[in-house]
């Protein structure tokens, strides 16, 4: 990459370098318009993203509209069952060709002109195709695709760039701990209804940061969820776990009893007859017992696609906590929005009463609606402030991001983890976080069709 | 949830009071009375719910998804929201955004079966601030709820709100409808 003159967004970048090793970070990552410009091109332009549940677009020809970065992608099963991820803009003029959020057919036609495609992107006609268009060749005239689409435990991702490593790759260590809360039985997830869609004057990044493990702020923004009995475990109990840099980028956290005879929630609070059908025949003896042992999991796929799987009730008076399991993308919306989309996830072997069960507990906590989602995104709103402010610049203005470094609290690095990547114990720590900004700003450095490391082994 | 019997007519003693109990309900919720308003007003039976939206094709309906919802409540969980919303610590609302609720076309169906039911319909707007905010966040929809006669006053047993958005544009839903 020539850069004619160092901006504003590469000194920046410059500090979050050397900030990273000293746990400090600039607060104009947050807010800047030039930060943000560039990580649709080097972060969404490049990383793979979420984009749906194959459980949504169950039957040929169904697809719903999706969006990587800012951009609108059709994402639809094809008669052969294959998923298409399809840049929404007709080879013709460019125009908008699918214009529902979600539905079954068998074509897209264009309303300009009547450029019209089949469920895989190829043009098939438009009218008065020979006095308009004959001798030219249909073929190289379809909708643009996704350079590469695959799923994984149903989880549809798909990347814009030819050079990007397979999906297993990208997600390295975090591969393993997916598989340890979607592979838990031979039937896996799938998702309940379409997703809650709800935008606020925040920075994609805080959202990420947050699912990437921190549990520190459950103790002061959610106090009031202990007050009304909605969480089972004490805020102290609850930072006792691991927190894991799973692989460069991606990051998680578990809430764990120091040791394994503890009475509280196991599995995450998932009933007890749906656990009796975990089992190994998708994963290893190591994986079924963290999962076991795990009260919480909350997890970030760098860049901006979250986990949380936690035992939660709506009504503490009326209904024991059980397992709620709950996906979403930080979808970018500008420096200083991002949009909320927010799937539920039950296991597909659960009783319609278990299903309904987990979800109205998902709702009533993890929900625009929900006792917990509804302080999140109260703090979230003045960081991207902070990040726009000219103060913050002139007064060079760090965030602090210490927690759990050498001297600092009592978080301390395990050496007999049995999963990949790199563990701590007990979870007052910020290296996940940390983990997830310098890999931000290895991406936001790399030269086009280069990738940083997806392992700390490399 | 149109009332299966007769349209009741707007000046009627049932209208009147229908609309007296709109009027008192707005008002107790714009004046973060909720606890008033769940106790005096809501049906310990009561069905609460904002379901998703979709855009769709017109051959397809209104886009409101069966089964999918922003809120699904019972009177167990609004007590619980009543109930965070009273907590020291429910930052969302603390300093609380202002609210008004602004309802209008108020249309009342008695049921055919039971006495004790009537369907209304009501358009709904919401303006909502907060701190310095001058551009409001604008939630516009209709109700339509079904009251019940409990002991002789109105009590809302179902209420489904159904939102003019796909996209909700308001940094939580803290409040009531």
């Amino acid at each position: 990459m020539t850069q004619a003159k160092s901006t504003r967004a590469d000194a920046l970048l410059d500090e979050l370098d050397t900030g990273l090793a000293e746990g400090e970070l600039p607060a104009g990552l947050f807010g800047n318009q030039e930060i943000y410009d560039r990580e649709l091109r080097s972060i969404f332009g490049r990383c793979w993203v979420f984009l749906a549940h194959e459980s949504e677009i169950e039957a040929k020809g169904d697809y719903v509209l999706r969006k990587i970065g800012e951009d609108n992608f059709i994402v639809i099963r094809d008669e052969e069952g294959g998923i298409n991820v399809l840049f929404d803009a007709c080879r013709h003029r460019g125009v908008q060709v699918c214009r529902a959020d979600s539905g079954n057919t068998s074509h897209f036609r264009c309303p300009y002109h009547g450029w019209t495609y089949n469920a895989k992107g190829d043009l098939v006609g438009a009218p008065l195709w020979r006095n308009a268009f004959g001798g030219m060749p249909k073929e190289g005239n379809g909708l643009s695709k996704a350079a590469r689409v695959q799923s994984y435990h149903g989880l549809i991702f798909a990347t814009l760039d030819p050079s990007a490593p397979p999906l297993e790759e990208y997600l390295g260590g975090m591969a393993w701990y997916l598989d340890l809360l979607f592979g838990l039985n031979e039937h896996g997830m799938e998702v309940v209804g379409p997703p809650q869609r709800f935008v606020i004057d925040a920075n994609w990044k805080s959202g990420s940061e947050n699912f990437a493990g921190d549990d520190y702020h459950l103790g002061t923004l959610h106090r009031s969820v202990w007050e009304i009995g909605a969480f089972p475990v004490p805020f102290r109990e609850n930072m006792m776990g691991y927190h894991i840099q799973a692989a460069p980028g991606h990051s998680l956290s578990f809430s764990m009893a120091p040791t394994e005879d503890e009475p509280g929630p196991k599995f995450f609070g998932f009933p007890e007859e749906l656990a009796e059908t975990f089992d190994t025949s998708r994963i290893s003896d190591h994986q079924l017992e963290i999962a076991r042992r795990s009260r919480v999991m909350v997890a970030n796929v760098f860049p901006n696609f979250s986990m949380l799987a936690l035992p939660m009730t709506e009504d503490g008076a009326n209904h024991a906590p059980t397992g709620v399991v709950t996906i979403r993308m930080w979808q970018p919306h500008g420096v200083g929005q991002v949009e909320i989309w927010n799937w539920f996830c039950v296991y597909k072997n659960m009783t319609p009463e278990q299903k309904d069960r987990a979800y109205k507990a998902g709702l009533g906590t993890f929900s625009m609606g929900g006792a917990f989602e509804m302080d999140d995104t109260e703090p979230w709103i003045t960081v991207s402030r902070t990040g726009r402010s000219v103060a913050a610049d002139l007064l060079d203005f760090k965030l602090n991001y210490q927690m759990g470094m050498p001297g600092v609290g009592i978080a301390k690095q395990v050496e007999d983890w049995p999963g990949p990547g790199i563990a701590f114990w007990t979870r007052y720590e910020e290296g996940v976080q940390r983990n997830l900004y310098r890999h931000y700003a290895d991406m936001m450095r790399a030269e086009p069709g280069t990738w940083p490391k997806s392992s700390f082994d490399e | 949830m149109v009332g299966t019997g007769a349209r009741v007519r707007v000046g009627s003693a049932l209208y009147n009071e229908v609309v007296e109990w709109m009027d008192t309900e707005a008002e107790l919720l714009d004046a973060y009375r909720e606890r008033e308003w769940l106790e005096a007003m809501v049906s310990r039976d009561v069905v609460y719910q904002v379901p998703i939206r979709q855009t769709v094709e017109r051959a397809r309906g209104t886009g409101f998804v069966a089964g999918a919802f922003h809120l699904d409540e019972t009177y167990g969980s609004l007590e619980s929201r009543v109930a965070r919303n009273e907590t020291a610590y429910a930052w969302a609302e603390d300093p609380p955004s202002r609210i008004r609720h602004f309802v209008t076309g108020v249309r009342v169906t008695e049921d055919a079966e039971d006495a004790d039911l009537v369907s209304v319909r009501s358009n709904l707007l919401i303006f909502r601030t907060r701190q310095e905010q001058t551009q409001p966040q604008l939630l516009s929809g209709e109700r339509q709820d079904r009251l019940r006669r409990e002991d002789g006053a109105l009590r809302l047993l179902r209420r489904e709100v159904l939102l003019d958005l796909t996209v909700i544009g308001t940094h939580n839903l803290s409040i009531f409808f």
